[in-house]
């Protein structure tokens, strides 16, 4: 990982060197596009955040300098930060964060697709602080309401039978939960994962895991990784049947032919919001079963309306799974994941005890149901389709512009750009991505970064995120590209 | 944890046998009836023990009862999820050592949320610090700098011995004990891990196969553990000679490995195997001859650590210092928060590739973390652990001289097993008893909680702020209802 940095550091010195000496060249070609207002911000005067009536607090703490050093002290040498400068982020409001200096930036990133309703949501964080206040936890030996209606509320946004409800701190417990319950529900050991997928760090869902930089050398039991149904990189393009045509022989010539199960996410988020080809879950999902498994649907990152058109990822593919994760977006950045199954399935954990000691406590229970309640009552799942659709438009008019995009996918608010210095051979462009990353920190916008060569960028922002936003983020990086 | 009675089909049978069981032995005492009907009379009479008086009003609750909840969790929640006693309590609010349930009335919380709210229940301190912080941001991710996870990462290295120094945080004590035996394989280059039996360590893969009791083990691939005779001074075979049972250790690496193994891990006082604190010596034995064979001595301090034993971590009893801690539970009074603290050397194998935990650090969780640890000197918990911890084990053992069910007392600070048994030369679990007198208990206004192999063991583990009148009510109750077997 360090030497890792150390190329791109290199890389990026090299190539802000060069930026200086295309700017002049780019200058001319910037200013003769479509739209008034790309040129309006590809002008001298790099784009403005939109207002935001909200003055952080005067911050009075240790400086970035000095938390840096404590990190590399007491954290361990493991925790990467992002950008060359790391930001120090010390308050939120919805869609935004202040640094140290108080000033402003809008997250476009939202904690890792986390914080879904918006940073300390008024009507969340009340909630959060009347249960803190109350009781904060007792564990499930004892009755509590808020676990109760917390799983209702989930359970009422289930399609299908899948309406038993396991609560868990993360979305790695909750898919080795999943993947326990496939293969004791089945009595077969195989599973399947998708290349490119990402499931979690612990032991088991390290082998579920599909990308080399998330992998430990530890033994990680009977997974068969096959081949990624991606629109843009993958060999049959969006055409499902032919990576479909891959999990039957998986299963046909790498198994004993029954398997414990399948594991998805709809749209692959460390991956590099690569979104699954249509019509691939269907088939998929059938092959699997007919061969004794069963389907799991990872929306921890794909949930709770983000997508726009639906509340879950899978409802985009047209299957109903037989067990869902989530974590992430299901509390608003509250240490919380769930499983939910049919009880058929549940059934069978009721052999031996499982039990989770902070699962379902009373304050992440209330946050959880306080989520899903604004979430609906803002109607952010409507919303994520309106913006998203606008920001997606807006940033496939940027691919006609600038040659270095090579693809701009996802749907409604997880939306992914892809950078490359060829179209053909679709090299991936690493350090213009890392420039421009930091490029758009400097603008005031942050960004994700993923994609197994780290040349994608993930835009998952709030799900409060305006159109406004969506167009200055667009404008920002149409402003960085010029400059590339 | 604690042998449960469920309502599951399953289950069932073990309920009717445990109910018929208690029958039975009740109808064995009809000869002493009468003169213990004159004594029960008499103490009727008398004043029952009382609850320390407590200076607070809980709000009035208007939330569902406990029909409703029960109705729920039967049709939402994992069919395997159970509750204590015959009629479970509707807890909904808490404030130090006690709990309030949907009456009002009060509880003396004599098991801590299982061994996690060591400050007591929504002190203010940690309140304060989880609310201000969480209206400032709660969740950015370590991409970005924040001052609350380094904060709390350096007071926790301040606790620790050694080069332990470098921490990673996670959401639970599962996650903890994943991370720990990922680092040991690595580090070592060698997969077999040692663990001892009657140990519970966590419920994901990896854990499950180091927990060492078949109740929380499913039928799943748990591979490249092996499982050490148990240092158990009750149960065990050599007593509280600790060598002696550590030479099983080295058997296991000598026999069963190729004589290089990646660790070893253990908790210093069993939790949910029923408080059984390891056999003097047998940790320094065992360390030693781990680390001859090129292995990590990781200790799970998540029930045993944030001074519930009168030390600050449950190790410093026995001289050791282990090259892993991991914790959890009591970190955070109550947040889902979990920790891995290692050496800089260890650290550094996950820089081999990426690690990371979402959640794992967030500022909420390390600024509660942060306040624990003031808390625990503020209040002087570690003291108070030790001085109400060793006052109740007295009484709890002059107990045991009044009533032959009591096999054993044993345990540390406000970490305390009672054992019943129905017969002290044979150790029969007197698991009927157990339950009904943890019903009962209950019905006086005392939780504690229930674990062992067999179910039969009284887990005390308070928070911290526990007193000595807490503690005569809770032996003074105890004493009370054994005398009514």
């Amino acid at each position: 990982m360090a030497f890792r940095r150390q190329i791109i550091r290199a890389t990026l010195q090299n190539a802000q060197r060069n930026s200086f000496a295309q700017l002049a060249r780019a200058g001319g070609r910037c200013l003769s596009t479509a739209s008034p207002s790309l040129s309006a911000a590809t002008a001298d005067a790099p784009p403005q955040l939109p207002p935001f009536d909200h003055r952080p607090k005067p911050y009075k703490g240790p400086s970035a300098e000095e938390v840096l050093q404590k990190r590399k002290t007491y954290l361990g040498p493991s925790l990467f930060y992002y950008y060359q400068k790391p930001l120090n982020i010390v308050e939120g409001k919805m869609q935004y964060l202040f640094d140290e200096n108080g000033k402003r930036y809008l997250d476009a990133f939202a904690g890792i697709v986390t914080v879904s309703a918006g940073h300390c949501h008024p009507e969340i964080l009340k909630d959060i602080v009347e249960q803190s206040e109350l009781l904060q936890h007792a564990t499930t030996i004892y009755l509590h309401h808020a676990i109760a209606d917390f799983a209702e509320g989930l359970a009422e946004k289930m399609p299908g039978n899948l309406k038993v409800v396991y609560f868990v701190n993360s979305g790695s417990e909750a898919n080795e939960l999943a993947m326990m319950m496939a293969r004791l529900y089945t009595g077969n050991l195989e599973m399947i994962s998708l290349r490119n997928g990402y499931h979690g760090g612990s032991s088991n869902t390290i082998g579920l895991t599909a990308l080399n930089t998330w992998k430990y050398p530890i033994p990680q039991g009977e997974i068969h990784h096959v081949m990624n149904p991606d629109p843009y990189r993958g060999i049959f393009g969006s055409d499902a049947a032919g990576y479909a045509k891959d999990v039957e022989d998986h299963i046909a010539y790498g198994t004993s032919g029954r398997v414990a199960g399948f594991i998805a996410e709809t749209i692959q988020g460390v991956g590099g919001a690569v979104e699954l080809a249509p019509g691939y879950l269907k088939t998929v999902y059938d092959t699997v079963r007919k061969a004794g498994g069963v389907c799991i649907a990872d929306e921890v990152q794909t949930g709770f309306g983000r997508t726009g058109s639906h509340y879950w990822g899978f409802e985009t593919q047209g299957v109903i799974p037989d067990i869902v994760t989530m974590a992430k977006g299901i509390g608003n950045g509250l240490p919380l994941g769930a499983v939910v199954t049919t009880p058929e399935i549940a059934s069978v954990m009721s052999q031996k005890i499982q039990f989770n000691t902070f699962g379902g406590n009373p304050v992440c229970s209330a946050g959880g149901l306080a989520v899903l309640r604004v979430l609906d009552k803002e109607k952010r799942q409507q919303h994520c389709a309106q913006v998203g659709t606008h920001l997606i438009g807006r940033l496939r008019d940027l691919k006609e512009k600038y040659e270095i995009i090579g693809d701009v996918r996802g749907r409604g608010l997880m939306v992914g750009v892809e950078l490359v210095t060829d179209r053909k051979e679709k090299t991936p462009a690493k350090a213009e991505t890392a420039v421009l990353f930091e490029q758009l920190r400097e603008l005031g916008i942050l960004v994700g970064k993923g994609g197994l060569h780290g040349n994608v960028f993930r835009i998952k922002p709030p799900m409060c995120f305006s159109k406004d936003d969506a167009d200055f983020l667009v404008d920002a990086l149409d402003y960085s590209m010029s400059k590339l | 944890m604690q042998r449960f009675v469920a309502r599951s089909g399953l289950l069932e049978g073990g309920r009717r046998r445990a109910q018929s069981l208690l029958r039975s032995q009740q109808q064995q005492k009809q000869t002493r009836y009468f003169a213990q009907a004159a004594r029960e009379k008499e103490i009727a009479n008398d004043v029952l023990p009382k609850m320390p008086p407590f200076n607070y009003t809980p709000a009035p609750y208007t939330g569902p009862s406990v029909d409703e909840i029960l109705a729920k969790r039967r049709q939402f929640l994992s069919p395997s999820m159970f509750y204590l006693y015959k009629k479970p309590v509707n807890i909904v609010e808490g404030r130090m050592q006690y709990l309030f349930d949907e009456g009002g009335r009060r509880y003396l919380d004599g098991f801590g949320g299982i061994a996690t709210v060591n400050c007591g229940h929504c002190h203010p301190d940690v309140v304060d610090a989880i609310v201000s912080q969480v209206k400032r941001i709660q969740h950015p991710t370590i991409l970005y700098l924040n001052h609350a996870v380094a904060d709390f990462a350096e007071a926790l290295a301040s606790k620790m011995p050694g080069n332990l120094k470098v921490a990673f945080f996670t959401n639970s004590g599962t996650e903890a004990n994943e991370l720990a035996m990922m680092m040991a394989r690595l580090y070592t280059g060698c997969q077999d891990m040692i663990s001892v039996r009657n140990s519970y360590h966590g419920n994901a893969a990896g854990t499950m196969g180091a927990t060492g009791q078949r109740s929380w083990k499913f039928s799943v691939v748990q591979s490249g553990i092996h499982h050490v005779l148990n240092p158990d001074p009750y149960r065990g075979p050599f007593g509280s000679d600790g060598e002696k049972y550590a030479k099983d250790v080295q058997d296991i690496v000598d026999f069963a490995t190729t004589g290089h193994v990646a660790g070893f891990i253990s908790e210093a006082i069993q939790g949910v195997g029923g408080i059984v604190e390891a056999a003097p010596g047998y940790l320094p034995a065992v360390y030693k001859n781990v680390r001859k064979a090129g292995g990590l001595c990781i200790a799970d301090e998540v029930q045993s650590g944030f001074a519930r034993t009168g030390n600050m971590w449950g190790f410093e009893a026995h001289g050791v210092v282990p090259d892993i801690v991991t914790m959890a539970k009591g970190i955070g009074n109550g947040m889902p928060l979990g920790a891995v603290v290692t050496t800089p050397e260890i650290a550094e194998v996950l820089t081999r590739r990426s690690y990371f935990n979402t959640f794992g650090g967030n500022p909420v969780s390390t600024a509660a973390g942060l306040a624990v640890l003031k808390v625990i000197d503020k209040d002087n918990l570690r003291e108070n652990a030790s001085t109400v911890g060793a006052y109740m084990k007295d009484r709890l053992t002059a107990l045991k001289e009044k009533y032959e069910i009591i096999g054993d007392v044993r345990g540390r600070g406000l970490m305390i097993g009672v054992e019943l048994v129905s017969d002290r030369q044979k150790k029969t679990p007197a698991n009927a008893e157990t339950l009904h007198v943890l019903d009962q208990m209950k019905e006086m206004g005392v939780l504690i909680g229930k674990g062992g192999f067999y179910g039969n063991v009284f887990r005390i583990t308070p928070p911290l702020c526990f007193t000595k009148e807490d503690a005569d009510f809770l032996v003074d109750v105890m004493d009370y209802n054994m005398s009514k077997l």
